[in-house]
C-alpha cells in the first residue's frame, strides 16, 4: 500500500516547475504579442457593414473585391519595389565582390563603412535627397540653372527617385547579404577549376556564378520584399506629387476623415500576403540544399589582383558611399544652417535659429523625450525579453519551440505600418486604455523590434557551446544558477549589441509610430514628417540632426555609465 | 572519497524516429572505472548523457547508489544538477569569461562551501592536475591541455559520487594524448572514484579501464575486463574494432577436439586449433587471430599444432613493427612482427600461433 505514495513522492521531487511553465508563458505571450493585431487586421478587412463599427456589421469580402479600384497603387508599388531591388542588387553585388574579391585599396575600411548607409535612414535620404533634387528648388537643378540650363536636370519625386533613394540604402543591405555567400564560398573550388585548365573568365562563369546565384537571389527576394513595405521615402517624396504605393495609400486612407479602416485593412493583408509568400521562399532559398557553398565555415577568399582597375573600383566604393551617406549627411548638416535653402552658400543666409526654433518649441521637447524614453524602456525591456526568447527558442528543447520561432518572425514579414494599423484597431477594443499613450508605442516597438532583436541575440546564443551550459548543470548549478553565471555572462556582447540596435531603431521608428502616438504622446520621427509638410525644410533639417545628435549623446552617456557599472563591480 | 555504484537497465533512448540506444543493461561498481568503447554513432554518449540527466530516456532505469534517478515506470527523473554526478566533457567546455580559480571553484561555490574551503580544496585540485601556478589566469588564454587539466579539476573539486568522461582526450595531439592517458590513470587511482568514460580509442579504453563495454548500434557487442576484450573477442565486430585480427573460416571438426580445444578445418584443408570461451557456435566457424600473434619463420617450428607453410608477399615497414603480407591457403593473412631481422619478399616460411590466441567468434 505504501507503493503509490512512494511514487507521488518521487514524482513531485523530480517535477520541476520553473523553467517549463515560465518558458510556455513568456513564449506563448509573446506569439500572442503578434498574432493578437494580426488577427484585428485580418477582421478590420472583411467588415462590409459601417466602416466605424466596432465591431464589424457583417463581414464578406467586398473590401478585396475593391481593390481592383486601387490597382494603379499597387502597380506604382511595383514598380519602385523592382526598380529599387534591381539597383540595390547590383550594388550590393558589385560592392561585395570588390571588397571581398579584388586587391582594390582600403578593403577592410571600406567593408566597416558600409554599415553606414544603414545609420542613413531612408527617412534622412529622403529628405535629403529632396533638397538635392526636387525640381525647383534642387540644388541640381540650382546648379543647373545657373550653368545656364532649362527646366530642370532631375526630378527625385517620380517613382525613380523614391527608387533611388530606397535603393541606397537597401543597397547596404544587400551588400551584407551578398558580401557572407561570396566570403563563405570555398576558394579551393574555384583553384580547381583553374588547376583542370579552366580559364578565368571560364571559372567566373561556370563555377563562381552558379556557386554565388541562389545567395543573390535570395538578397533580391529579401530586398524587394522590404521594399514593398517600405513607407517613408514614398511618404516625403510621392506625397507632393500624388505618387502613391501601398504604405502611403494605406496612411492616407487611415488618416483622412471619414477614414475608411476596411479598405486600408484589405490592402494591409493583400501586401502581408505577397510579402510573406516572398519571406517564405527566400527562407526556401537560403535553407535549401542549393546553399551548399555555406559550410559554416570562415574561408580566407581569395583575392584577385585586378591590377590598374583597382583605381576605378575605389571610385565605385567611394562613389556609392558618397551618394548614400556623405552628400545627404552634408546636405542636412548644411540646409539646417541656412535660413532659405541655396544651393550657392552666402555669408548672410547662415543661421542659427532653426535650432534655437526648434529646441524652443515644447512639442519637439516632449517628442524627443518621449522617443529617447521610449527606445530606453524597449532597448532595456526587449533585451531581457528577447534573451529569454532565443534561449528558450534555441537552447531549451522546450516543444513547440520552433512553432513559436515560426510566429516570433512573423513582424519581419509585416510592413511596421501595416502592423500599427492592426495594433490601432486591436488595442482601442482593449479593456485597459492604453490608447494614445506612450505604452502602446512601447508594446508597439517590442512587438515589430522582435525579429530584430531575436535575430541579433540568437546569433550569440548559437555560437555559444551547449556544454558550457552543461558543464554547470553537472557542478550542481540549478537553472537560475546556471543562467546568472554562465549563460548571461556569456551572452553579454551579443546583449550589448541588442541593445543598441534596439535603441537606435525605437527612437527612429516611423511607420508603427506615425499611425499609433495619440496628440499627447507624440515621438520625434513622426514629428520630423510633420514639420516637413507644414514648416519648412531647414527646421526640419535641424530637427533630424537633433534627432542623430539626441541618439548619439544618449548611447554616449550608456557606454560611460556601463563602463563605470563594471569597473565597480571589480576585476 | 565517496563511491556510488550506477546499474543501467534496458536503457532505451529516441530522437524521433532514430533509435540511438536500444536496450542497454550493464552496472559499475562502487569504485569501478568503466568503459562506453565504440564507433561514432554506436550511442555510448548518449548513455552517457543519459546516466548524467542531460539526455533523457524513452524508457528504463538507472540508479546511482541503489536509488533511481530515472525510471519510465514509476516515472521518476531528477535532474542533472541534483544527481550528485560531474563530467568532464570533450570540449572541455571550460567557461571563457572566468578564471582558472573561477571555474574549478564552480562547483563548491554553487554548494555554498565557506570561501576559506573552496581556496584550499581548489589550490589541491590544482596542484594535483600541475596547474599550481594558474589560478589568476583568465581561463580564455590556456592550450588544449591546460583546458582539458582545469576541466579535470573543475570536475573532481567537489568530491562527486561518480566521474563521467565524454572523449576527454579526443581533441588533444597524438603526443598529449598519450601524456594524459598516464596522468589520467593516475588520477583515478589516487581519488579512487567510481568513473564512467567514453571513448573510441582502443589504447585509451586499454590503459584506463577496469571493464570495458563494447557498443555497436545502441547495443552492448560484449562486457569484459581489458585483456578479455583485446584477447577473447567474442564476434567478428568486436574483433575488428579491438585492433587488428586475421579472420580465418572454416567448418567445426568435432571429431579432432581434445584437450579443451576446437578444431575448424580451412577449405584448404588446413585444420587451425583454437579455444572456444562460452562461444554458441555452429558447424562453420569463424577464428580471429591477432595479427601480433602469428610468428613467422624460416624453419618449421617444433610445436604439434597450427603450423603451416606460406610465402611472403609483400614486407612494409612501418618502424616499431614490420607488417607482412603472407598467402596462405589461398588468401592473404597479416602479421606483425617486431622481430630485427626482416625476411624478404618471395620467401617460403612457416607461419605458426599457439592454440590459445586462436579465438572462436559467434556471428
Amino acid at each position: 500500500m505504501s507503493l503509490p505514495a512512494v511514487t507521488h513522492f518521487e514524482r513531485a521531487r523530480s517535477w520541476r516547475p520553473g523553467p517549463r511553465l515560465v518558458s510556455l508563458l513568456v513564449g506563448g505571450g509573446a506569439a500572442v504579442l503578434v498574432l493578437y493585431p494580426i488577427a484585428y487586421l485580418i477582421q478590420a478587412s472583411l467588415s462590409v457593414g459601417d466602416p466605424q463599427a466596432r465591431p464589424p456589421e457583417a463581414y464578406g469580402l467586398a473590401n478585396y473585391a475593391d481593390l481592383g479600384r486601387y490597382a494603379h497603387i499597387f502597380g506604382n508599388t511595383l514598380l519602385v519595389a523592382a526598380i529599387a531591388t534591381v539597383l540595390a542588387v547590383v550594388v550590393g553585388f558589385a560592392m561585395g565582390w570588390i571588397l571581398s574579391r579584388t586587391n582594390v585599396p582600403g578593403r577592410a575600411a571600406f567593408e566597416q563603412l558600409m554599415a553606414l548607409p544603414y545609420y542613413v535612414t531612408p527617412l534622412m535620404g529622403a529628405l535629403a535627397w529632396a533638397l538635392i533634387g526636387s525640381p525647383t528648388s534642387g540644388f541640381v537643378n540650382q546648379i543647373w540653372r545657373a550653368l545656364g540650363g532649362d527646366g530642370h536636370l532631375i526630378d527625385i519625386n517620380t517613382p525613380w527617385g523614391i527608387a533611388w533613394v530606397m535603393a541606397l540604402f537597401e543597397g547596404a543591405v544587400a551588400f551584407v547579404m551578398i558580401g557572407a555567400v561570396m566570403k563563405s564560398m570555398d576558394p579551393a573550388l574555384e583553384e580547381a577549376s583553374q588547376v583542370l585548365g579552366a580559364s578565368r573568365l571560364r571559372t567566373m562563369l561556370r563555377i563562381t556564378l552558379p556557386l554565388v546565384l541562389p545567395g543573390v537571389l535570395g538578397a533580391a527576394i529579401f530586398v524587394f520584399a522590404e521594399m514593398l513595405g517600405s513607407f517613408s521615402a514614398a511618404l516625403v517624396l510621392g506625397l507632393p506629387n500624388r505618387f502613391y504605393v501601398v504604405t502611403t495609400a494605406m496612411y492616407q486612407l487611415v488618416s483622412q476623415y471619414p477614414p475608411r479602416f476596411p479598405t486600408a485593412a484589405a490592402m494591409g493583408v493583400s501586401l502581408f500576403a505577397v510579402m510573406f509568400a516572398m519571406v517564405w521562399v527566400y527562407r526556401r532559398i537560403v535553407s535549401g540544399g542549393s546553399y551548399a557553398t555555406i559550410t559554416g565555415k570562415a574561408f580566407r577568399p581569395r583575392v584577385m589582383d585586378v591590377g590598374r582597375l583597382r583605381w576605378p573600383f575605389l571610385g565605385i566604393c567611394l562613389g556609392y558611399l558618397g551618394v548614400a551617406v556623405i552628400l545627404p549627411v552634408l546636405t542636412i548638416v548644411y540646409a539646417s544652417f541656412q535660413r532659405l535653402t541655396a544651393a550657392f552658400p552666402r555669408r548672410d543666409n547662415f543661421t542659427l535659429a532653426n535650432y534655437a526654433t526648434a529646441l524652443s518649441l515644447d512639442a519637439v521637447r516632449s517628442a524627443l523625450w518621449n522617443s529617447l524614453l521610449l527606445g530606453f524602456a524597449t532597448a532595456s525591456l526587449g533585451v531581457v525579453l528577447m534573451g529569454f526568447l532565443a534561449w528558450l527558442i534555441y537552447r531549451s528543447r522546450l516543444p513547440g519551440a520552433g512553432l513559436i520561432e515560426y510566429v516570433l518572425m512573423f513582424p519581419q514579414a509585416v510592413p511596421r505600418l501595416v502592423f500599427a494599423f492592426g495594433m490601432l484597431w486591436a488595442w482601442l477594443v482593449f479593456p485597459i486604455p492604453i490608447y494614445g499613450t506612450l505604452w502602446l508605442l512601447l508594446i508597439a516597438y517590442l512587438t515589430v523590434f522582435l525579429p530584430l532583436g531575436l535575430r541579433t541575440i540568437s546569433g550569440v546564443i548559437l555560437q555559444i557551446d551547449r556544454s558550457l551550459e552543461e558543464s554547470a548543470q553537472m557542478c550542481g548549478a540549478t537553472w537560475g544558477y546556471r543562467l546568472r553565471t554562465v549563460t548571461m555572462p556569456l551572452l553579454k556582447p551579443g546583449l550589448v549589441a541588442a541593445w543598441l540596435l534596439l535603441f537606435i531603431a525605437s527612437v527612429r521608428e516611423l511607420g508603427a509610430s506615425i499611425l499609433l502616438m495619440g496628440p499627447k504622446s507624440k515621438v520625434i520621427t513622426p514629428a520630423i514628417v510633420e514639420s516637413w509638410f507644414s514648416t519648412s525644410s531647414e527646421l526640419t533639417a535641424a530637427l533630424a540632426l537633433l534627432q542623430t545628435l539626441a541618439v548619439a549623446a544618449a548611447l554616449a552617456i550608456m557606454f560611460a555609465v556601463a563602463r563605470r557599472a563594471v569597473q565597480a563591480g571589480g576585476e | 572519497m565517496s563511491q556510488a555504484s550506477i546499474e543501467v537497465r534496458d536503457l532505451v533512448v529516441r530522437y524521433g524516429a532514430v533509435v540511438a540506444v536500444r536496450g542497454v543493461t550493464f552496472t559499475v561498481g562502487a569504485g569501478e572505472h568503466l568503459t562506453l568503447l565504440g564507433p561514432s554513432g554506436c550511442g555510448k554518449t548518449t548513455t552517457l548523457r543519459a546516466i548524467a540527466g542531460l539526455e533523457r530516456p524513452t524508457s528504463g532505469e538507472i540508479r546511482i547508489g541503489g536509488s533511481p534517478v530515472f525510471s519510465s515506470s514509476p516515472a521518476v527523473n531528477v535532474p542533472a544538477e541534483r544527481r550528485g554526478l560531474s563530467m568532464v566533457f570533450q570540449s572541455y567546455a571550460i567557461w571563457p569569461h572566468m578564471t582558472v580559480f573561477d571555474n574549478v571553484a564552480y562547483g563548491l561555490r554553487v554548494r555554498r562551501r565557506p570561501e576559506a574551503e573552496v581556496t584550499t580544496r581548489v589550490r589541491e585540485a590544482l596542484d594535483l592536475v600541475q596547474l599550481g601556478d594558474l589560478g589568476a589566469r583568465s581561463a580564455s588564454k590556456l592550450s588544449g591541455g591546460q583546458q582539458q587539466r582545469v576541466a579535470l579539476a573543475r570536475a573532481f573539486v567537489f568530491s562527486p559520487s561518480v566521474l563521467l568522461f565524454d572523449e576527454p582526450l579526443s581533441n588533444l595531439d597524438a603526443k598529449l594524448r598519450a601524456e594524459m592517458r598516464v596522468e589520467l590513470k593516475e588520477l583515478q587511482r589516487r581519488l579512487d572514484i567510481t568513473s564512467v568514460y567514453v571513448t573510441h580509442d582502443l589504447e585509451e579504453a586499454l590503459a584506463i579501464s577496469d571493464r570495458i563495454v563494447v557498443m555497436r548500434d545502441g547495443v552492448i557487442e560484449q562486457v569484459g575486463t581489458p585483456a578479455e576484450i583485446y584477447d577473447r573477442p567474442r564476434n567478428t565486430f568486436v574483433a575488428d574494432f579491438v585492433g587488428s585480427a586475421n579472420l580465418i573460416r572454416g567448418r567445426r571438426r568435432p571429431d579432432l577436439e581434445r584437450d579443451g580445444l576446437v578444431v575448424i578445418q580451412t577449405p584448404g584443408g588446413a585444420l587451425v586449433h583454437g579455444i572456444s570461451p562460452d562461444r554458441r557456435v555452429g558447424a562453420e566457424a569463424l577464428v580471429a587471430v591477432r595479427t601480433v600473434r602469428l610468428r613467422i619463420d624460416r624453419v618449421r617450428p617444433a610445436t604439434p599444432v597450427n603450423v603451416w607453410p606460406a610465402r611472403i608477399r609483400q614486407r612494409v615497414f612501418q618502424g616499431d613493427f614490420t607488417q607482412y603480407h603472407i598467402d596462405w591457403e589461398g588468401r592473404q593473412l597479416i602479421v606483425r612482427s617486431a622481430a630485427p631481422e626482416p625476411m624478404a619478399e618471395g620467401d617460403e616460411v612457416f607461419v605458426s600461433v599457439e592454440p590459445r590466441h586462436c579465438v572462436l567468434l559467434e556471428e
